[in-house]
């Protein structure tokens, strides 16, 4: 069985196609992310999927719980983390699992075996009686995704898991999500970060205006955006004079000038990292730091929609 | 197969139920000593009281009913219009709408932090009509139900306003007072339904302030307009239908 099934789901709000016609399915097990800018119908389908809205036409299921006419069964596998950080100010950390668990029918002797395992587990048994409103904007996203965990679901929604947090909250979410996969938890992901996908999930799809236009594994959708690879290097010496003639390497498709260093955009990193030590050598320039990198959501975003003005007919990759 | 059904029926509802008293208990923690909620709460009804009373030629404690009357409909009906749109705001009511439970049971479990709310307060008329006033209580039983019917009526009310899909407190607010205050005057709280114009009387029969004060006013001198029954049996009517109404617009608002 599927953990999620979508098929041909639409959502209009009036006028405006919210979601148009995208069909999907996550295998249980699996690690799904969905990438997309903002207003691209990401959260639209996730109000969909987690029961919040209904469709306007097309079915999703939970684990083959009809997601409309049986909702109350579909949440009750769920577990859900916001990007907002949802939890209540007013109440102590003690206090919103609680809530949480009873929300989700957790029985009387398993909530407080539950929370405090989760809350030591995110380290945050020892402020479990301090209200959340003097959290730290870390320790509230810990404890977001705590409460989601409450009710030990089988499929867990994560919205912007690690953004903008602090390298210790970041590190203690990374570590219990993996964990989590690796209990064969299924998880839905959102994110901006393609790096942060491509870490983490097994496949990822795709969307923009409503429409899915590509889903696949995370390297075989980068492997397919080459030509937004690139090098960014520095010299000890960063003048802006660089920029034309490093434009003029053998493969380089584009270059900026970001901070002290230089974004070399290319489908071929190996041959342009040799060009530019060539450059540095005739130049007498010495190179501080060269690194790889692969695209970012933007680069093969950008693709994608160029690939589709051109005409190419490629809407989806699978 | 058909014990298992019942069963399920049973655990159901016994889920539901308990989750709505999970989201009566947390409104109760965050919201009760809120100082806009104290303030609307215990000063509003107690200033109206006071703008009517003053100067009315008739002793202070005749007037605790109608006292009793306006605090249960102000009180009960004051948490979830700054709840609802607040946990809007901060998304924490998303949270609510995601987990597993009924759009009834959210709105039962809202409208009962209210409810327990202004059965709290609607005591301090009480006490002060009993201590200061020495005024008699003839049907105290009636006084209890009454008190009871009409702060759940009057929650109700409240969940139901809050159902607009709004992040602004004051928004709610003023369409809500838009309905409460006018309830004042046509419901027999301070001026007798029986004096009032025949077209206020008609007026009077479509207000669930006037059964509840109805009722209450029973309870204090053993003379009403209608029977108690009759008096339960519209504030049961007013409820389901606010409850119904409630559950249609949080499912078309958050279509």
């Amino acid at each position: 069985m599927q953990a999620i099934e979508v098929s041909h789901l639409i959502k209009k709000f009036g006028s405006l196609t919210a979601v148009n016609d995208i069909s999907f399915s996550v295998g249980e097990g699996e690690t799904f992310g969905f990438l997309g800018p903002n207003g691209a119908g990401k959260t639209t389908t996730i109000r969909i999927l987690t029961g919040v809205s209904r469709p306007t036409s097309g079915t999703a299921t939970i684990f083959g719980h009809d997601i409309k006419h049986d909702t109350i069964n579909a949440q009750q596998s769920m577990g859900i983390v916001s990007e907002n950080s949802n939890v209540y100010d007013d109440l102590t950390a003690w206090q919103n699992m609680l809530f949480s668990a009873e929300l989700y029918h957790v029985g009387r002797n398993d909530r407080e075996k539950k929370s405090t395992e989760l809350l030591k587990k995110f380290e945050l048994y020892e402020r479990r009686n301090d209200k959340a409103h003097g959290f730290s904007k870390g320790m509230k996203r810990r404890l977001t995704l705590a409460m989601g965990l409450v009710n030990s679901p089988r499929l867990l929604f994560l919205d912007e898991p690690t953004s903008g947090l602090d390298v210790q909250s970041n590190l203690i979410i990374r570590e219990v999500i993996s964990d989590l996969i690796l209990d064969g938890v299924t998880v839905f992901l959102t994110t901006h970060n393609i790096e942060e996908a491509n870490v983490m999930c097994d496949r990822v799809a795709i969307i923009n205006k409503g429409n899915i236009i590509a889903i696949d594994a995370p390297e075989s959708l980068k492997n397919t955006f080459k030509g937004s690879q690139s090098i960014e290097v520095s010299f000890n010496q960063n003048s802006a004079d660089h920029l034309d003639e490093l434009s003029h390497l053998s493969m380089v498709n584009g270059v900026q000038k970001a901070g002290d260093k230089f974004k070399l955009y290319t489908e071929d990193p190996a041959e342009v990292i040799d060009a530019v030590a060539v450059y540095a050598h005739t130049h007498n320039l010495k190179i501080i730091s060269i690194t790889t990198l692969g695209p970012s959501l933007e680069d093969v975003f950008v693709k994608l929609t160029g690939l589709q003005r051109a005409g190419d007919g490629i809407h989806a990759i699978d | 197969m058909q014990s298992i059904n019942q069963e399920g029926y049973v655990k159901r509802l016994s889920c539901e139920i308990s989750a709505a008293w999970a989201i009566a208990k947390k409104d109760m923690r965050i919201y009760y000593f809120k100082s806009n909620i104290i303030v609307a709460g215990i000063l509003f009804p107690l200033f109206m009281f006071l703008a009517f009373a003053i100067g009315k030629n008739a002793s202070p404690g005749t007037l605790i009913p109608g006292l009793i009357s306006i605090t249960l409909m102000f009180s009960s009906s004051q948490i979830e219009p700054v709840s609802i749109p607040m946990e809007r705001r901060v998304k924490t009511f998303e949270r609510l709408l995601s987990a597993p439970i009924s759009l009834y049971s959210l709105v039962l479990g809202e409208s009962l932090s209210g409810f327990v709310y202004s059965l709290g307060i609607a005591c301090f008329p009480l006490v002060i009509g009993v201590i200061l006033f020495s005024t008699p209580i003839v049907h105290a039983t009636v006084l209890v139900i009454s008190m009871i019917f009409t702060a759940f009526c009057f929650a109700t009310l409240g969940t139901l306003f809050a159902a607009y899909p709004t992040e602004n407190v004051g928004e709610v607010m003023s369409m809500l007072n838009t309905v409460r205050l006018p309830l004042i005057f046509i419901s027999g709280v301070f001026l007798p339904i029986s004096s009032m114009p025949q077209i206020g009387q008609k007026i009077a029969l479509i207000s669930p302030l006037t059964y509840g004060n109805d009722m209450i006013e029973y309870a204090y001198t053993g003379k009403s307009l209608f029977s108690p029954f009759m008096d339960i049996m519209m504030l049961m009517i007013f409820i389901l239908i606010f409850q119904i109404t409630a559950n249609y617009l949080y499912k078309t608002f958050n279509e």
